[in-house]
């Protein structure tokens, strides 16, 4: 059970759990503004390569 | 109708990548231990697979399109980013390719380690093929049907991965090896590209955005995922010792 859970996790989460982390905060903060009557369509295409490029940086510390 | 053409294409290179290391293993098993076990495990893998894919996409396509859209472009924005970095971090040299030949002869050592036995069927090769074809064949099915369910174009979807498999398993058979000359790392940042680019599309309207421009959105949301992609890659490529597999 325990190994199936993870196996799932490793799945849909990968190297990185920050990436997964800064989605589901990007999401809120884009369903926050939605709700507050704001213009969202801009946070998911600059906060997500954003997020990418903070795991990168991440990897590539850990690499040397 | 563009929409499905990316669909399509998505859904073929996702396939076309994991058939290609799942075509490896099976290569490797039948080679050294004889085709018929290995191809026994992968048709029964596929067969597997296909019930999934036949029962849970048009369970899918009943679910709300809004939650759908939020849940399903998550996970593919999150599945687009672990490719997307992968496919930087080998292109830029922080880690080494992946070498379907080296997986080939890793493959044929241990299924000759692994030892034969006396009478009967060949468990290990049919349990080796199975699982490989089983594991990697998942992750295309969900990248079939999310892609499909979103898109209400499961068929489209599902045809990009029977053109892929068709096409490997073809060229497998043909030459008998593997397909090491298969730019995988350029596919795998294709992929990884529309899933990110699909993904941000959708799990955007799931949270209610309106895209500018609706649709053409997505266009511009592919060519922004390109040019950010390869200027990561760039960027880290400058500073990068070589990396050797």
């Amino acid at each position: 059970m325990r190994r199936a859970v993870h196996g799932i996790v490793d799945f849909l989460v990968g190297d990185d759990i920050g990436i997964a982390v800064a989605v589901a905060l990007l999401l809120a903060a884009a369903w926050g503004l939605v709700e507050a009557g704001g213009e969202a369509w801009w946070v998911l295409p600059v906060g997500v390569p954003a997020a990418l490029w903070l795991s990168l940086v991440r990897a590539r510390r850990l690499a040397r | 109708m563009t929409g499905n053409v990316l669909v399509f294409l998505g859904a073929a290179l996702a396939s076309a990548v994991e058939m290609v290391e799942t075509l490896t293993i099976v290569l490797a098993l039948g080679v050294t231990r004889g085709w018929r076990a290995p191809l026994q495990g992968t048709a029964a893998a596929l067969a597997v697979l296909a019930v999934l894919v036949v029962v849970l996409g048009p369970a899918l396509e009943a679910i709300p399109i809004g939650a759908l859209r939020l849940v399903v472009g998550s996970l593919l924005l999150l599945f687009g980013l672990q490719w997307l970095r992968k496919a930087i971090l080998r292109a830029s040299g922080f880690k080494p390719l992946h070498d379907e030949e080296q997986a080939f002869a890793d493959g044929v050592a241990a299924a000759r380690a692994a030892g034969h036995e006396s009478a009967g069927r060949d468990h290990y090769a049919l349990v080796i093929a199975f699982k490989s074809t089983l594991l990697e064949g998942l992750e295309v099915a969900f990248i079939v049907l999310t892609l499909g369910a979103n898109q209400g174009a499961t068929g489209i979807a599902a045809a990009g991965a029977v053109v892929a498999l068709v096409v490997v398993a073809f060229v497998g058979a043909l030459v008998r090896h593997p397909l090491s000359r298969v730019p995988e790392n350029t596919l795998k940042f294709a992929v990884g590209v529309m899933l990110t680019s699909f993904g941000t599309f959708w799990a955007g309207e799931g949270v209610g955005i309106d895209w500018p421009g609706s649709e053409v959105a997505l266009a511009v949301l592919i060519v922004l995922t390109i040019a950010w992609s390869l200027a990561f890659t760039r960027l880290l490529a400058r500073q990068a010792s070589p990396v050797t597999a």
